[in-house]
């Protein structure tokens, strides 16, 4: 479906009237002099960028568990145990039985977004103890998840529980902002479709906004913790 | 004018400021610690290689993004449609909120919750739909502060309630909203969370702000801490974004660098917790996110900029590094600036969108000592800005004091004049005289007046150089 | 070396001792020092107001002034960064634009000229004192000069310098806003002068007479007790050698 654009024309004459010149039809985007973006953890080595990572969770108060492969259920289960179980929101995501998890989480209260369930999903997310999701990119400056949400694995996952337990395979680690953008902008200079919600995500919601005091826990959720999975 | 905060003239809201001494000891305290953070997260941190080089970078994409405006916006407006949103041009705070009335109403929306935005108190957009019967909630911890007490005013653009302690805090939650606990922040947090969480659930249109959109990819980028945002574009049914018009790159590559340069600028954080892209979304089955897009694009004045010496303040990135240096911010506090953008940005941005006979104060109210210039990421000169300010004031745009302008035409006779200016040097310690007493003046007077009822003012000196440095160089030829 | 003096208006009103102090500092550097006659003032407190063709007709005349100069040096960053601002008041006069870059190129601000033109920092000064530095804004913010005045007053001997809290916030001076806006500066002055007794230092030191003049001014009317002294007072001051000309007939106003 077609959005609809109003009174388009006359502002944005304005804007060319001012700038002085006619409506541009097009636009050559320079190469950016300066670029340092790039230049930032460059040629570091994956196991470095596991180093950086786990360092920057700390300020971010997120807590990291490395874990094999072969020992993420394991993990996994502790880590909900240690976060008081209770009920459990989980997206429809492959990389759960990829990563043979669904065995694990059989035993507890577990809702797998179901969208034929329509409204019942955001109530059962809202009610949950823990949200468990899986990062998509993961970069190692400022410890964030990069989550491309879509229907099946929906926002609300590691948004509206308590806890949000966040999958972190190593092969998904990147330096840093930059890679993860630039993933995106190849997409849609491709002329794919991007997700409609990309999140990028680094710790618990905060905030300082009463007296410069630090506040972990307002919105979102109140403890995040990444399973660093060691996959490469 | 809803841009515009309290009606007293500048020196007794200024006034008024000083004397308030929490709020002043708050505002040092906030730079202080802002200052800090910023440092080391900018200039302090190697990793980043040169923090200059991150500020030409965003000082030049910009520059381009605004110097092509036009292109980029209708840009916007095409890929955000092709997604299924709807994009509305508003010239006017009015038909911003003409618009945003229209789709609520349509939808018979009763509850609307909101996140963080400076251009929707400058529109006054909750008032507007206050007005059509919509109960509105401001969800930002800050803004939900200010607006359950009484609808207080924002003193800072990233910390709004800057201005209050958490006794304050706590006694308004009780008195308005039955909170029952103590003035710790945790308790105070715990509790809104609480409260907003039900307003999020019922609420059936969600509206934002916008740090940055992306034009190829119809994209709404939000930076925050709290998870609001994320809240408000999730639950709700219909989202409304408003930016104004200058808040967009070209494409994810420029967003990478500007939200690098505002988290690291705004909090010292290296991200905030949340970065989030928000696009129209297709899938019609799609559970949590809103089923109808509108994205509200205000010039509000911004244009009149466009084009003159004064297009960089709209490069502008709302970070408030400027105001987080600023001297004069410290000692008078955001509501003394009487508009919602305050310090060295409002000074420059305020009289631009609501012109010199409401903000024509505020481009004095600087000692030019240019730390806002130094601090700001994307390098606008905002100590020059304020001089060309005073410039079309003092030429015709707003009321200079006729008696400043007589001194300065003085001034411009004095200091061409060697002869003119050697006489008056000569005379000043004699005409001077009978105000001074051991080499200082305490109560000058005329023009020296305002600099004595602080300070003495120090008496010409009798001793003249030119004659000392002839002789000087005279003895010295002798000597030779 | 040909040096030009450009000793501020301020200074020649108020402090002509350091427009003396800093002739015989430069000399005792070797330095063949000039004072062209036709200088007055920088026209910064016009142009900062806003009076952009009043600044022009004082800029002109210095431009004129300072024509035939080598060096030009003066004991203000903020006069200093006024010369340089000038090729910006002419963008639209090819002739005077071209003069003033000329005149923006060969200015230097003292302790700039000395550490970075002629390579000096110990200039066998001596002032046994607890003092701390005024870091001013124009010095360090537009010229961009924030180590020479440091590295100069390091080799001062039995000078004991002790950092300024919060230094890089303005005194309040700033030029007219110091008498248009006296409310705000009086607070800005106040906070300066309580970081400096925090310090504990007896005497002030900074670059500019402006700043100088409001803190002291400041100082004077709270009836408090810390020295304000310019750069080029403490470099003047000589244990031996320099004694002769060293303190040659004084008589400052308030410094």
């Amino acid at each position: 479906m077609q959005g609809t654009i109003q009174n388009r024309e006359g502002f944005l004459n304005t804007i060319a009237e001012r700038l002085g010149r006619q409506r541009k039809q097009s636009v050559n985007k320079p190469e950016w002099n300066d670029q340092p973006q790039f230049d930032v953890y460059k040629g570091a080595t994956q196991d470095q960028l596991l180093d950086r990572f786990k360092q920057a969770c700390e300020p971010v108060h997120t807590e990291v568990r490395e874990t094999s492969v072969s020992e993420l259920p394991n993990q996994l289960k502790e880590t909900i145990m240690d976060y008081g179980s209770g009920s459990i929101v989980i997206g429809k995501d492959q990389r759960f039985v990829d990563f043979g998890l669904m065995p694990t989480l059989k035993p507890f209260d577990v809702h797998e977004w179901d969208i034929q369930l329509g409204q019942e999903n955001i109530d059962k997310a809202a009610q949950a103890n823990i949200g468990i999701s899986f990062s998509d990119i993961s970069l190692a400056e400022s410890g964030t998840t990069v989550f491309l949400s879509d229907k099946h694995k929906a926002r609300s996952i590691n948004l509206l529980p308590y806890c949000s337990i966040v999958i972190v395979a190593k092969s998904t680690l990147v330096p840093r902002i930059t890679q993860a953008m630039r993933i995106i902008d190849q997409r849609v200079k491709a002329g794919e479709t991007i997700e409609p919600y990309i999140n990028m995500i680094s710790g618990p919601s905060n905030s300082a906004d009463i007296e410069m005091n630090l506040v972990v826990g307002v919105h979102g959720p109140v403890k995040v913790v990444y399973l660093l999975v060691r996959d490469c | 004018m809803p841009m515009k905060i309290g009606t007293e003239p500048f020196f007794e809201r200024v006034d008024r400021s000083i004397h308030d001494d929490f709020m002043r000891q708050a505002m040092a305290s906030a730079q202080d610690r802002l200052r800090g953070r910023k440092l080391e997260a900018t200039v302090g941190d190697d990793s980043l290689i040169d923090w200059e080089l991150w500020r030409n970078a965003g000082e030049e994409i910009r520059r381009h993004t605004l110097e092509n405006l036009d292109f980029y916006l209708e840009q916007l407006s095409e890929s955000y449609a092709a997604r299924g949103g709807h994009v509305f041009f508003a010239a006017t705070a009015e038909e911003a909120n003409r618009y945003i009335q229209e789709v609520v109403q349509k939808k018979q929306a009763k509850h609307v919750v909101k996140a963080k935005s400076m251009v929707t108190e400058e529109i006054g957009l909750n008032e507007a739909l206050e007005a059509v019967g919509c109960d509105v909630l401001e969800s930002d911890l800050a803004e939900y502060i200010l607006q359950i007490d009484d609808h207080d005013r924002p003193s800072h653009i990233v910390v709004p309630s800057l201005h209050k302690n958490k006794e304050q805090i706590r006694d308004t939650f009780r008195e308005k909203r039955g909170y029952t606990k103590s003035e710790k922040p945790e308790e105070l947090a715990a509790f809104a969370r609480e409260e907003l969480r039900e307003a999020f659930l019922k609420a059936e249109v969600g509206i934002t702000g916008c740090n940055f959109a992306v034009a190829d990819s119809g994209t709404v980028a939000l930076v925050t801490n709290e998870g609001n945002a994320n809240m408000v574009t999730t639950l709700p049914d219909t989202q409304i974004t408003v930016m104004g018009m200058e808040r967009i790159v070209p494409s994810w590559e420029e967003l990478d660098v500007l939200v690098t340069l505002l988290c690291r600028s705004a909090v010292g954080q290296k991200l905030t917790t949340y970065v989030t892209g928000l696009s129209p979304d297709l899938e019609a089955d799609s559970v949590d996110s809103p089923k109808d897009y509108h994205l509200v694009i205000v010039d509000g004045g911004r244009s009149k900029a466009l084009g003159t010496e004064f297009q960089s303040a709209l490069h502008c990135i709302r970070c408030a590094a400027c105001v987080n240096v600023c001297p004069v911010y410290r000692h008078i506090g955001g509501h003394a600036y009487g508009s919602i953008y305050q310090g060295p940005i409002g000074a420059v941005l305020s009289p631009i969108l609501g012109g010199y006979e409401e903000y024509g104060e505020l481009p004095y109210a600087s000692s030019l000592c240019a730390a806002c210039t130094e601090a700001c990421p994307v390098k606008i000169p905002l100590h020059e800005l304020l001089i060309k300010h005073r410039q079309r004031y003092v030429s015709g745009g707003g009321h200079p004091k006729a008696s400043e302008k007589l001194s300065m035409k003085v001034f411009g006779i004095g200091a061409s004049s060697p002869s003119l200016f050697q006489m008056a040097k000569g005379m000043a310690p004699a005409m001077l005289s009978p105000f001074t007493k051991e080499k200082r003046i305490e109560k000058g007077p005329g023009p020296m007046k305002p600099w004595t009822e602080i300070r003495d003012f120090p008496a010409p000196s009798r001793d003249n150089f030119r004659k000392w440095f002839d002789e000087h160089k005279k003895k010295a030829g002798d000597d030779q | 070396m040909k040096v030009s003096l450009f000793v501020t208006c301020l200074s020649e009103m108020f402090y002509p001792h350091v427009a003396k102090d800093m002739t015989e500092v430069l000399e005792r550097l070797n330095c063949d020092v000039e004072f062209p006659k036709g200088q007055i003032c920088c026209g910064q407190p016009a142009f900062n107001s806003g009076y952009l063709e009043d600044a022009k007709k004082a800029a002109k005349q210095m431009i004129t002034a300072f024509d035939g100069a080598e060096y030009v040096v003066t004991p203000s960053g903020s006069c200093a960064a006024m010369f340089k601002e000038y090729p910006s008041m002419f963008a639209d006069d090819a002739t005077w634009k071209q003069q003033a870059e000329a005149l923006a190129d060969k200015t230097y601000e003292l302790c700039q000229f000395i550490v970075n033109v002629l390579g000096v920092e110990d200039l066998g000064a001596s002032f046994p004192a607890k003092a701390t530095y005024h870091t001013s804004c124009h010095m360090t913010r537009l010229l961009g000069e924030t180590e020479a005045p440091f590295k100069l007053l390091s080799h001062v001997k039995g000078l004991e310098l002790v950092p300024l809290k919060n230094n890089y916030d303005c005194c309040g001076f700033g030029g007219t806003f110091s008498v248009k806006m006296v409310p705000i500066s009086e607070q800005m002055v106040d906070e300066k002068i309580r970081h400096v007794e925090e310090t504990e230092a007896e005497v002030l030191i900074g670059a500019d007479n402006g700043c100088l003049m409001n803190i002291q001014g400041r100082i004077n009317r709270q009836g408090k007790r810390i020295k304000v002294l310019h750069i080029a007072e403490i470099l003047n001051h000589q244990q031996k050698g320099g004694a002769e000309y060293a303190n040659e007939n004084r008589d400052g106003a308030l410094l």
